[in-house]
């Protein structure tokens, strides 16, 4: 669009260098400290010119950590769990969206609810079901009494076990269900016209076909922006995968690994050295792949790509 | 929230909705049911025994003072650092939407503090915000205590709230900058035809248009707000100085898992939770109204 | 006929997958809450043990921190999946004492054939862990105690060669050095671990009531009645005149870091701290460290011992046990001990080992010469079982926390030394008796 705004564009662009400055400040810092040497890292104030070991602190942060595979392990999940939750919370917005069927409310509520229940809170008894999946359901069969009918009658004794401790099925499937997502796909769907459902049904297409044909291509850069940011949520992951794996050579996250070279601070028995250059220097490389995706997403952003919009 | 037609298949809605349902089910509602019976009781934590209590638990969460500034503090924090947040985020988002030259870079680099991790996030501010280090030692000559989050409860307060928004002004920004996007061009270019500038466009269409995500952020930024606090506060004050910036999560977290007094802990999620459910009915209820949906 | 075809058909499946077994290595787990260069020690010591010996093989895996480790092995303990080994600091012993959910440590041994001289510990680091009967339920493992870190070059400045051995010396010595220039004379921080734990078992004064809850659930915190109330005075008025500086890593450096690079002259900080600031100092500064001080007249006892122990959890299988056995052997082990504490800053827990590492020469060495003043610091005096054995009181870390924010309040001004700590003792008395109730069915060992 041409427009002649020569005052407004110039604040256009102070604001914005303003955000950008702010966004970049602190990460600046990190790349400073993965440059210096354990020495002048400890003596504050904190340099703010970067030094000359950022090569060292890497190849340091990356033997020390074992990032290759890690970072690997990383990918897959964080693929697998923002996949899982766009695919999901689409499925789920639709059926609570176009659909009108008994417990449709209390479902999405039930669903909704869950956004007030942090891992942090309910940790232990997560774990305990992440121990054996199918407990809440042997434990319902156990106070139906179906269990002991079972048994009574065939002199089996159900016992359903599923272990979800360091496997891969552990790792994603119970970050899969998303409020966020849901929520934000039925934000979107309530704005499609009804005039463009009515054309459909009129058309004689199914709901499946409605879905796939109009929906999602109408909710891509929704879609972009939701697997982005699960994908950022995925990665950064860190108190469940630290809980359920003990195997770390085959399933250590990226992060966990990161957080393996920061000295925990604060405890009284002291002792650890604080060797800030080389854990700052593992952030950078843990923080490169995000930022890749970043970019990459990003294109679809581009308004000129959306080709409904020309 | 009702639209006027429907499919009359009610059968494949309802089947749409198991997986995510016995997802919840498994790994929300189920542990959450085990966190609640610890509200009524007296745990000890390996599990040796627990005596029921009723709500003795709750009684003596409410009898603590202390408690009652936690939720204060809590209110504080959520209001400012939602209205920073989604107010940062939305005047670089409709500034950025103007694609004048650069907006690309301005673009990438103001989604990227979401990829940070968390950890580093929280040294990084440490790091910047700390009294004899940085910028702030300077202005700390020039004036003893000007800025010490160390010690003065509002200074590291800002500082967590500050911490806080930088990751959340990212996550916004990318949501508003997609709602942006799919206002159709058309529009914008029908509506600039007709005379109206740049920040007109802005207060009379674009912001309007933009309600359904801005309703969306608005309920998510607040709710994290309540539940997401915990890593930032742990890495940058531990809830000091004084328990100054010590929030309601942050005290479930520190009095479950370091005090290891899951009864207590458990009582105080129970509180949050049902204060956060009515605080979300309430925005359905009556901003959710005043959204249009097309 | 039919079942015994199916028992001859179990029995060589059994003698299949026994031999099977043979032929591998026996595996258990090992969690651990150290991380950073202190994790990768720890790996280092199990890396030693698996290649010591080829029946057994431990794996360990830190947790991220100390709390971490405890409240991941609950979660694994109540889902029946935990590790046999866990490592627990010292603030936590009295929750798994009371937990019933380990072997102690005495029993392991025996059922597999180990004959532990137990007198060998470190008294005053066995008696901070043992019952009241005397017993371990488990193994010290990495173990410090609370020293005085003093800046010989500065000290050198104002005409003073040693470190100061009591307060009024080190107020005395503080403002010669404030005088000469230096910003911060000492630093200060607010950890209880060594301004009131360390502090009043020196002193012979008491934390709490009822032995310092060694007999019993039922005791209370005194810190509002003690000589702790006129250290706290001293400190805060040492902080308004200048001489004493906080140092947190809020304010930009912690303590060690604001020694290490000789902004600070004195600090107190634990002996594990002995190696970072080796590694981190200033080039060329000269150092030492002493004794905490006391106070004038008063007739020193040992210090108390931090770090964490080994603990043994149930519900695990023979043969794992059979290879904790030889774990916990392995690391008692004089060769072993002096490993970790070249590796590390910690002491050994053992007189065997601290006299095997006298003996190599150990202490003489340029970079780990004055640890020796830890293990003297602890050995000071005969433990006194009222006063500086060790503090075991339920909750302990939120205790902790009340006392570091009570603390907090009072350095900045806004509550006098005195309302503060009442106010302290009164809250940590709350936890004190929620806890008591927690585990009314219990009996303290």
């Amino acid at each position: 669009m041409i427009e002649k705004t020569p005052i407004l564009n110039f604040f256009t662009h102070l604001i914005l260098l303003g955000g950008l400055a702010v966004a970049f400040v602190p990460m600046w810092l990190v790349f400073v400290a993965a440059t210096l040497t354990l020495t002048e890292i400890n003596s504050p104030p904190i340099s703010v010119i970067p030094g000359v070991h950022l090569l060292e602190n890497l190849t340091e942060a990356w033997t020390r950590a074992g990032l290759g595979p890690k970072l690997l392990n990383s990918l897959a999940m964080a693929v697998a769990v923002a996949g899982g939750k766009v695919i999901l919370s689409s499925i789920t917005a639709f059926g609570i969206v176009f659909f009108r069927f008994p417990g449709r409310m209390v479902a999405f509520w039930m669903i909704f609810i869950t956004l007030m229940l942090p891992l942090e809170v309910r940790i232990v008894p997560t774990y305990a079901v992440a121990a054996n999946a199918l407990w809440p359901f042997q434990a319902i069969i156990d106070v139906l009494g179906i269990t002991n009918l079972y048994e009574s009658l065939t002199g089996v004794r159900i016992a359903m076990e599923w272990n979800l401790l360091n496997s891969f099925t552990g790792l994603v499937l119970p970050l899969v269900a998303t409020a966020t997502g849901t929520f934000l796909y039925r934000q979107f769907f309530m704005t499609i016209p009804d005039e463009l459902f009515e054309a459909s049904r009129m058309d004689g297409a199914g709901p499946i076909r409605f879905f796939r044909e109009i929906l999602l291509p109408l909710s891509t850069t929704n879609m972009v922006a939701l697997f982005t940011i699960m994908f950022l949520y995925a990665w950064n992951q860190y108190l469940w995968p630290l809980l359920i794996t003990t195997d770390r050579a085959n399933f250590g996250t990226a992060v966990m690994a990161l957080r393996s070279l920061i000295p925990t601070t604060g405890d009284s028995t002291g002792g650890g050295t604080p060797d800030w250059n080389v854990a700052m220097a593992g952030c950078l490389i843990v923080i490169t792949p995000p930022l890749i995706v970043v970019a990459a997403m990003q294109r679809f952003f581009i308004r000129g790509l959306i080709a409904s919009d020309k | 929230m009702s639209r006027r037609v429907h499919y009359k298949v009610w059968w494949l809605g309802g089947a749409l909705l198991v997986p995510q349902l016995l997802l919840v089910f498994t790994f929300f509602y189920w542990p959450a049911g085990a966190a609640l019976f610890w509200a009524f009781t007296l745990e000890q934590p390996w599990g040796g025994g627990n005596e029921f209590v009723g709500f003795d638990n709750f009684r003596a969460v409410f009898a603590d003072t202390a408690y009652w500034h936690t939720v204060a503090r809590s209110f504080i924090f959520a209001g400012l650092a939602t209205a920073l947040a989604m107010g940062g985020a939305l005047l670089m988002a409709l500034f950025c939407d103007r694609q004048l030259r650069g907006h690309k870079l301005v673009r990438t680099g103001l989604i990227w503090p979401y990829a940070v991790a968390a950890p580093a996030a929280g040294v990084a501010f440490r790091f910047l915000f700390a009294p004899e280090a940085g910028v702030f030692a300077v202005l700390n000559q020039l004036h003893p205590d000007f800025w010490n989050p160390a010690q003065i409860g509002w200074h590291a307060m800002a500082m967590i709230i500050v911490a806080y928004s930088w990751k959340y002004i990212a996550y916004n920004f990318i949501f508003f900058i997609a709602g942006l996007q799919a206002i159709p061009r058309s529009l914008v270019e029908a509506s600039a035809m007709d005379g109206a500038g740049p920040l007109r466009r802005m207060r009379d269409l674009q912001i309007p248009l933009l309600a359904p995500t801005f309703f969306f952020l608005l309920v998510i930024n607040l709710t994290d707000s309540f539940v997401d606090s915990f890593g930032i506060i742990d890495i940058t004050t531990g809830g000091g100085p004084a328990k100054a910036t010590t929030l309601m999560v942050y005290k479930i977290f520190f009095d479950g898992f370091r005090g290891l007094d899951y009864s207590g802990a458990a009582a105080q999620s129970i509180i949050l939770m049902l204060m956060i459910m009515v605080l979300t009915f309430v925005q359905f209820r009556y901003i959710e109204r005043k959204v249009h949906y097309k | 006929m039919k079942t015994r075809m199916m028992a001859a058909a179990a029995a060589l499946l059994l003698t299949g997958s026994m031999t099977a077994q043979a032929a591998e290595k026996n595996k258990f787990e090992m969690w651990h809450g150290l991380t950073g260069d202190l994790g990768e020690a720890v790996g280092e010591v199990c890396g030693r043990f698996n290649a010591s010996q080829t029946e057994f093989e431990i794996s360990c895996t830190s947790q991220g921190s100390y709390d971490a480790a405890v409240n991941n092995s609950i979660a694994a303990y109540r889902a029946k999946k935990n590790p046999t080994i866990v490592q627990v600091f010292d603030a936590g012993t009295l929750d798994l004492m009371l937990s019933g959910a380990f072997v102690p440590a005495h029993k392991l041994m025996e059922d597999n054939g180990y004959k532990i001289d137990w007198t060998n510990y470190v008294s005053s680091i066995s008696d901070y862990y043992a019952t009241s009967k005397g017993e371990l339920y488990s193994f010290p493992f990495n173990s410090s105690s609370a020293l005085l870190y003093w800046n010989k070059d500065a000290f050198a400045k104002v005409g003073e060669t040693e470190a100061p051995k009591t307060w009024e010396a080190v107020e005395t010595v503080s403002k010669k050095l404030q005088a000469a220039g230096y910003a911060c004379p000492l630093a200060i921080n607010y950890d209880t671990w060594t301004i009131m734990e360390q502090f009043s078992a020196i002193h012979g004064i008491p934390v709490a009531t009822k032995s310092n809850g060694y007999a019993g659930l039922d005791g209370e915190l005194v810190i509002n009645k003690t000589k702790f109330v006129d250290y706290v005075k001293y400190l805060k008025a040492g902080y308004d005149a200048g001489i004493f500086k906080i140092k947190v890593p809020e304010t930009g450096a912690t303590n060690t870091q604001a020694f290490a690079s000789g902004d600070c002259q004195m600090m107190m900080s634990s002996v594990a701290d002995h190696g970072t600031v080796g590694r981190t100092q200033k080039a060329d500064m000269k150092w030492g460290v002493s004794f905490l001080p006391v106070y004038e007249g008063t007739k020193r006892l040992n210090s108390l011992v931090g770090g964490a122990s080994m603990w043994v959890l149930q519900g695990r299988s023979k043969e794992e046990y059979k290879g904790a056995a030889a774990f916990l052997n392995f690391l008692a082990q004089p060769e072993s001990e002096l490993f970790w504490s070249t590796r590390t800053g910690y002491i050994p827990v053992t007189k065997s080992g601290f006299k095997f590492l006298k003996d190599q020469g150990f202490y003489d060495k340029a970079q780990f010469k004055g640890r020796e003043v830890a293990l003297e610091s602890l050995n000071a005096s005969p433990v006194n079982p009222d006063l500086s054995r060790g503090i075991r009181l339920g909750g302990f870390i939120a205790i902790r926390k009340e006392v570091r924010d009570g603390l907090q309040d009072i350095f900045a001004g806004n509550v006098g030394v005195q309302a503060g700590l009442d106010a302290v003792v009164e809250r940590s008395n709350v936890i004190l008796r929620r806890f008591e109730k927690t585990y009314a069915n219990k009996q303290l060992p």
